[in-house]
């Protein structure tokens, strides 16, 4: 059975259990993500892939939210840009990374939707996340500095790797993503597995690289 | 006489300890007769009386049953929210210290009628010294053979704020941190682990055995259109006389907090705990109703001396600690005004301030994905409405 949606405008068919995210991807529809991640269970916990759904109180997010039939959703109307430049802008106003220094700085992808979005000096003034450098692991290195939250390390650790390295602790501005008892990560389990590394969209975790090996330089893929 | 009592009828009058002088208040009449009827039966009664949910948000109850009871799957849960952590909110702790009676026979009703077996109450944990008084009269319901359908387990709370949320709260039952899960779907066709899930409110529930029993119309003639019933409040702050009243839903404001609770020179008033409504004295013949003003019942006055600023920057703290954590808006956007007000209050306020925490509340409302985030601006929006003077004099001139 195919559910009929409008899509900014335009019907489209969709899939029952399809959610909003998919549906707009399969019609060239690009909505920006952080915390989904298609090989990962939904989450909904950044909000930047927020859409506007007619009848709906508030905006709704489209990684996690099915279709329904008679649908009619927006993805880029005023209310659903400002939101999701307001919400980019929370995530940098209180980031202390310095894109300049960062290892991830060519793939960022906070920094990319940053840049999609027209968002620079965020206008918020709060204070920064600050984290000492874990580096004590020769295969893992973790700045949570640069950490916005998204769980993809997480989730990639438990459905991925089929690990439980780590876990949620503290709550609201100082929840953080912790090892243990929040000790810096340093675990037999993570010897040879990286699994997590290339799901982070920041530069929160990384490969440690020794210290003399030469980086070479990619071009940015920052574009629009 | 807009003060009625329909909820807490027993409460005062009966002895919680002791089945007998419930039953002899006609305990149980009303469970007895729902279980002689066809659960649709039950089900459309409720529905009939329009009965919202008092635990804040005001859903229609019947709905959530009926919803609920169409759901597949032979194992579904009852759940009732004695968390009641909202700031200023002690309604449901007078329920249930003075008559958990009828709590209980409203859980059993709603059990019946949902088709399920198991129901769990969840009680805060600062309610610790309730649970001895719960699990006795669970135990003597037992023991009278009213929950041969159902089983009640009191669970409880971890103290958090969040937890009384109701995705968070099923987390929380399940043995996982409190967090909020995302909707759809919605707990009545998967909650507790997954199975259908009604959740409702201690004094929701307490409603249902007085619906039962008098019938939907004999409800629907109290109240107005959208808000049926009484309505259970609790009156703190710079009152001569808090405590807990009940009054027929639409009475106005000022019957409760000058008449019955006896407040003099009210500056302003917040309804509905920290997520709540702010409104000026000017405003004080609001009717209390779903349709203009209400939340979970909490009432805190404030009165001259007090100074709006103070007010929300401690509100503010307040649900920014309790923040869960998991979505951005809330997580981050709570600090950024907490941060703010703090600014404010020291008399160091920045132009931009009014501005940026307007556009953020927007952000803020729109975007969270539960209702702590979607609502904490609100003491925010209504300052800025109402006292928008107070903020422009802590901007710092230069
Ligand atoms: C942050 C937050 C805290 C809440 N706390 C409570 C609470 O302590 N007690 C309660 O009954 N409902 C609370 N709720 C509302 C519940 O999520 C839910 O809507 C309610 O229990 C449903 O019952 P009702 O329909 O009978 O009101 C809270 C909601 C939020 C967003
Ligand atoms: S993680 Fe991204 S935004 Fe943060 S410093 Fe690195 S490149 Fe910049
Ligand atoms: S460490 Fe990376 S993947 Fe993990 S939550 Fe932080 S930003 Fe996301
Ligand atoms: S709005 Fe706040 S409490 Fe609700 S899920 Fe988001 S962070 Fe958690
Ligand atoms: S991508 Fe949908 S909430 Fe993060």
């Amino acid at each position: 059975m195919a559910l009929l949606v409008t899509l900014n405008g335009t019907q489209v068919r969709g899939r029952p259990g399809q959610t909003i995210l998919e549906l707009a991807q399969e019609n060239g529809v690009d909505i920006p993500t952080l915390c989904h991640h298609a090989d990962l269970s939904p989450l909904g916990a950044c909000r930047v892939c927020v859409v506007e759904v007619e009848g709906s109180r508030t905006l709704v997010g489209s990684c996690h939210t099915p279709i329904a039939d008679g649908m009619v959703i927006h993805t880029h109307s005023p209310k659903v840009l400002e939101s999701r430049r307001v919400i980019v802008e929370l995530l940098l106003a209180s980031h202390s990374g310095v894109c300049y220094m960062c290892d991830k700085a060519n793939m960022c992808e906070l920094r990319k939707i940053a840049a999609e979005l027209d968002v620079g000096l965020p206008r918020f003034q709060v204070r920064k996340h600050y984290y000492p450098l874990e580096d004590v692991s020769p295969y893992i290195a973790r700045d949570l500095t640069k950490c916005i939250m998204c769980r993809r390390c997480v989730r990639a650790c438990n459905e991925v790797a089929k690990h439980d390295v780590f876990a949620i602790a503290y709550r609201g501005f100082d929840s953080k993503i912790v090892v243990d008892f929040d000790q810096p990560i340093d675990k037999e389990v993570c010897r040879d597995c990286g699994v997590c590394i290339p799901f982070c969209p920041t530069g929160a975790l990384s490969q440690p690289r020794e210290t003399k090996t030469e980086k070479k330089g990619k071009p940015l893929v920052v574009t629009s | 006489m807009p003060e009625k009592r329909v909820v807490l009828k027993n409460c005062g009058v009966i002895d919680p300890q002791d089945i007998a002088s419930y039953l002899a208040a006609d305990g149980f009449k009303a469970l007895e007769k729902a279980l002689k009827l066809h659960l649709k039966q039950v089900i459309d009664e409720v529905k009939a009386s329009e009965l919202r949910g008092r635990g804040g948000a005001g859903f229609p109850c019947g709905l959530k049953w009926e919803f609920a009871s169409k759901a597949q799957g032979n194992e579904k849960y009852v759940i009732c929210n004695a968390d009641e952590g909202e700031v200023g909110t002690f309604k449901d702790r007078y329920i249930l210290e003075n008559d958990p009676f009828s709590l209980i026979e409203g859980i059993a009703i709603a059990g019946y009628a949902i088709g399920a077996k198991k129901a769990y109450i969840y009680l805060r944990a600062e309610y610790h010294f309730l649970l001895d008084l719960l699990q006795n009269a669970i135990a003597q319901a037992k023991k009278k053979g009213f929950l041969g359908h159902l089983d009640i387990e009191v669970r409880e709370g971890a103290g958090a704020y969040v937890c009384g949320e109701e995705s968070a709260l099923m987390d929380s039952i399940e043995g996982k941190r409190g967090e909020v899960r995302y909707r759809p779907p919605f707990p009545p066709t998967s909650g507790l682990w997954g199975k259908p899930t009604i959740i409702n409110n201690v004094e929701t529930l307490t409603n249902i055995p007085r619906i039962i029993l008098n019938g939907a119309e004999w409800f629907g003639k109290m109240g107005t259109e959208k808000s049926k019933g009484t309505k259970v409040f609790s009156v703190s702050g710079d009152v001569a006389k808090p405590g807990v009243y009940e009054l027929v839903l639409g009475s106005p404001l000022r019957e409760l907090v000058e008449k019955l609770a006896k407040a003099e020179k009210v500056k302003t008033v917040q309804i509905g705990g920290a997520t709540g409504r702010i409104i000026p004295y000017a405003m004080i013949d609001a009717s209390l109703s779903f349709e203009s003003v209400l939340g979970a019942g909490a009432i805190t006055v404030f009165d001259e001396s007090r100074d709006i600023i103070d007010i929300v920057g401690k509100t503010m703290e307040f649900l920014a600690e309790e923040s869960c954590g998991k979505c951005t808006p809330c997580r981050e956007g709570t600090e950024v005004m907490v941060e703010t007000m703090e600014r404010l209050g020291r008399g160091e306020g920045l132009k931009k301030d009014i501005k940026v925490l307007e556009e953020l509340a927007e952000t803020m409302m729109l975007c969270s994905m539960c209702g702590l985030g979607q609502a904490a601006p609100i003491p925010v929006v209504d300052s800025l409405e109402h006292f928008r003077g107070e903020y422009e004099n802590r901007i710092r001139q230069s």
